[in-house]
């Protein structure tokens, strides 16, 4: 039996040859700004699928359709235009979020388990698994730990690696986010973005890409906190007040701008981030957009996924 | 009006509530000892009725080690003084919040931890006895009375706190509190009848299959108590007896251009849409409501339960209807010097801010950031003010303080200083900075930007050159402020 030896930040190879299956039909650019990108949905299996060459987009996912489908949906749709002879389907980790979905809209999306086994049953030997979280977190390693089991089903698997993993990554997201923000770069104003944060190791992501801005010729006013761990709130406060700021700009350092976008950053609580700096006396804006919504983050993941395409077989 | 008469009977009622249909006498020495209306002639025990799942309930004496497996009995019997006489509650209550030092218990786990705490009553309600039948038999085995209450619509609730208060020899309270009770939900029916443009209001009850509420449920009662025209007053129940009524999002949005108000109900089940997912419907951003940004969330236990915080419900709902008439600011406009308490006060008014409840069950189980909800020494849940205080906290308008034994204070009846409103003014606005005013004694404020920037604009005017930071104000000052507030800032 195949064994799967994994290492952090590494892809996963599995098996000998990728298979040269047909030709599956890809997923269609959405066709409004709102509207879902059409991602396989799960279906029973037929002869046809096998030999199918899948590339299945693993996210945490969000009940928030308009947001979903300007984030997670642009990351899977720029993918699958990017990969035609791929079949894209779609995998969330939260099955809170699943359930809602079902519940409310009775949309089906599959969490990891559900699509490996579908994948499986439906005779898929070749697969890339993409993720689209930021780094390698518990997220990534709950994904690559559900994978492994089914890692000798296939002719040939790669797993491919989260935002920020090489040196390159952090310079990449460094020079889009600060291209994107180029507006609120601007004279007595801090751009603080806000991350999750994790007791995983793999937090000092956040700390690293905060050095990464500051010594860039121009973000030196940009700060990288995180809510449930390090850089705290207070670290970035205490960043910023040591600067002529005046003004501070709130945007998200998540894939999706979803609830702690909308409450611990932007919320009217005592505790949000909006709140704290209010009380400090600076002019707070904040910018409700995941980091899925911008071309170069898209296209950031489109090239993870080539990384791990280009790893299949060898 | 039928609203008010239904009040008035509730007010009559009351009156002859402790001597009501299944209630015997107490044995209260301030209470008759004559067997009351309906009591079994020749039984010698006090305390005697029919529950909600038919048992005869026969007791000698009030209880006083109570075990609640329900949260709103377990309100109820705090807001009628019976609160020291609870020994456990259920997993998820959380109101008033002294419950959550108490034990608590779930009717999934194991009954012998309830048998084991030796209670002398355990309340329960008919679903859990549906739910959870041979929980109960093994403790009603034990020898442990169960009595099992719930009332089905509003016109049994002061039925059901007589039951409450017979059970804990709290009668005298639960009166008063009843008395108040309705009285509140009169007040607001008062001022809400005098409005002639009455708004219509779609209440969202689960966002699944887009349901709404029945007109006969408590939300339902609480539209009409408000003044408000209930969009889906033909709505039928999903199910016999259910609070939840099959609407969809068709028909909302057939009568888009009718929804002044959009109310969403939220819970910790079934529940309502928040003000993200509402607006993202597509088509939803041609309903009025969402137009006219006139969409709120109610939390489902003061809109939704049988407690006495439903008048709280009430309130907010009129609130949301009439926001000019319910948060009326006249009686703050004078220069009496202003306390902690009456600006926590003005600005729930003035900002017409819905107060604020706890997101979820599970509140209590993370330490939070700042303040938690009901833990002050100093303003406690049945305080007047107490909604007040806590939103304005919340919404970080007004600082309190943690002192070195970690307990938490207000300090309501400490007076306003200058500094202390212009933080609450910066926090309701959005200033950009301007010029550079000379402030004499800027180095004597605690927060010298926002003190500059609001001398900058104009909000607060300097005093020979100075901010005088410490100066108490008065209420016509907090209005005058909150005022130019609201006209200067950059939203």
């Amino acid at each position: 039996m195949k064994r799967i030896s994994i290492m952090l930040l590494a892809m996963l190879v599995l098996g000998m040859t990728a298979c040269g299956g047909a030709n599956s039909k890809p997923a269609s650019a959405p066709a409004s700004g709102s509207a879902e990108p059409e991602v396989s949905a799960p279906e029973s299996a037929s002869e046809s699928d096998a030999g199918k060459k899948v590339i299945l987009v693993v996210s945490f996912g969000t009940s928030y359709n308009e947001t979903r489908a300007a984030t997670i949906g642009a990351v899977e749709t720029a993918i699958a235009d990017a990969y035609k002879d791929f079949e894209v389907r779609r995998a969330f980790t939260s099955q809170i979020i699943i359930n809602k979905l079902k519940s409310r809209d009775n949309e089906q999306i599959d969490n990891v388990e559900e699509a490996m086994n579908r994948l499986v049953a439906d005779g898929v030997k070749t697969l890339v698994v993409q993720p689209t979280h930021v780094m390698n977190g518990f997220e990534y390693d709950e994904m690559v730990e559900a994978i492994t089991p089914f890692a000798d089903k296939f002719d040939a698997i790669s797993i491919g690696k989260p935002l920020l993993s090489s040196d390159k990554d952090y310079a990449e997201l460094a020079d889009i986010i600060t291209e994107e923000t180029t507006q609120y770069n601007v004279v007595k104003t801090a751009v603080v973005f806000m991350g999750h944060g994790t007791e995983h190791p793999a937090n000092a992501t956040y700390a690293k890409l905060d050095g990464i801005l500051k010594a860039m010729s121009n973000a030196e006013n940009y700060h990288i906190g995180t809510v449930e761990a390090a850089p705290s709130l207070e670290d970035v406060m205490t960043g910023v007040a040591k600067t002529d700021a005046t003004k501070v700009v709130l945007l998200p350092l998540m894939i999706v701008a979803g609830d702690h976008a909308c409450n611990d950053m932007a919320g009217d609580e005592e505790d949000s981030w909006k709140t704290q700096f209010k009380g400090e006396g600076y002019e707070v804006e904040c910018v409700i957009k995941g980091l899925g919504e911008y071309p170069g983050i898209q296209k950031m993941f489109v090239e993870h996924t080539q990384d791990a395409i280009d790893a299949l077989g060898k | 009006m039928k609203s008010l008469n239904t009040i008035r009977k509730n007010m009559a009622a009351i009156l002859v509530l402790m001597c009501c249909a299944a209630l015997t006498a107490c044995t209260t020495p301030i209470q008759s000892t004559q067997p009351a209306q309906g009591s079994t002639t020749g039984n010698t025990s006090a305390i005697q009725f029919t529950d909600d799942d038919g048992r005869e309930i026969k007791l000698d004496a009030p209880c006083s080690r109570i075990i609640s497996l329900y949260s709103a009995h377990t309100e109820n019997l705090y807001e009628i003084g019976a609160g020291e006489k609870l020994i456990g509650v259920y997993t998820s209550s959380i109101y008033p919040p002294e419950v959550t030092f108490l034990p608590t218990y779930d009717y999934k786990g194991d009954p012998e931890q309830i048998i084991a705490a030796q209670p002398d009553l355990v309340l329960i309600l008919p679903l859990i006895s549906r739910k959870a039948p041979d929980y109960i038999a093994q403790i009603e085995r034990a020898g442990i009375p169960v009595v099992s209450l719930y009332p089905d619509d509003y016109d049994e609730f002061a039925d059901y706190i007589g039951k409450l208060a017979a059970l804990t020899g709290t009668e005298e309270t639960a009166q008063q509190r009843l008395v108040d009770f309705y009285g509140a939900i009169g007040d607001v029916v008062a001022i809400t009848e005098q409005v002639t443009d009455k708004k219509t209001v779609f209440m969202e009850s689960t966002e699944n299959e887009l349901r709404t509420v029945t007109p006969y449920s408590m939300p339902g009662r609480a539209i009409v108590f408000s003044g408000g025209i209930n969009l889906a007053v033909d709505a039928q129940p999903v199910a016999k007896g259910s609070a939840f009524a099959s609407f969809g999002i068709e028909k909302v949005l057939e009568n888009a251009d009718n929804i002044d108000v959009y109310v969403s109900q939220r819970g910790a089940m079934n529940t309502g849409g928040n003000l993200m997912s509402i607006s993202e419907r597509d088509g939803f951003d041609t309903i009025k409501a969402i137009k006219e940004n006139r969409v709120y969330l109610i939390a489902d236990k003061i809109i939704n339960s049988p407690t006495f915080r439903f008048q709280k419900g009430v309130a907010e709902m009129a609130r949301f209807l009439y926001p000019d008439l319910m948060d009326g600011l006249s009686a703050y406009e004078n220069d009496d010097a202003a306390t902690r308490l009456g600006c926590a006060e003005i600005v729930l008014k003035a900002l017409h801010l819905p107060i604020y409840t706890p997101p979820s069950s599970k509140y209590y189980e993370t330490e939070q950031k700042g303040h938690t909800y009901g833990f002050f020494e100093d303003v406690h849940w049945n305080d007047v003010g107490f909604d007040a205080v806590e939103t304005a906290v919340h919404g970080g308008y007004i600082d309190w303080e943690k002192a070195s034994d970690g307990l938490e204070y207000f300090y309501p009846d400490r007076l306003v200083t200058r500094e202390e409103l212009a933080k609450t003014v910066f926090l309701v606005g959005n200033f950009s900075p301007t010029a550079n005013t000379e402030v004499d004694d800027i180095d004597a404020c605690e927060k010298p930007r926002i003190v500059q920037t609001l001398v900058d604009r104009g909000i607060f005017l300097l005093e020979d050159g100075n901010f005088n930071p410490k100066r108490t104000v008065t209420n016509n000052e907090i209005l005058t402020a909150l005022k130019a507030t609201l006209a200067n800032s950059v939203v």
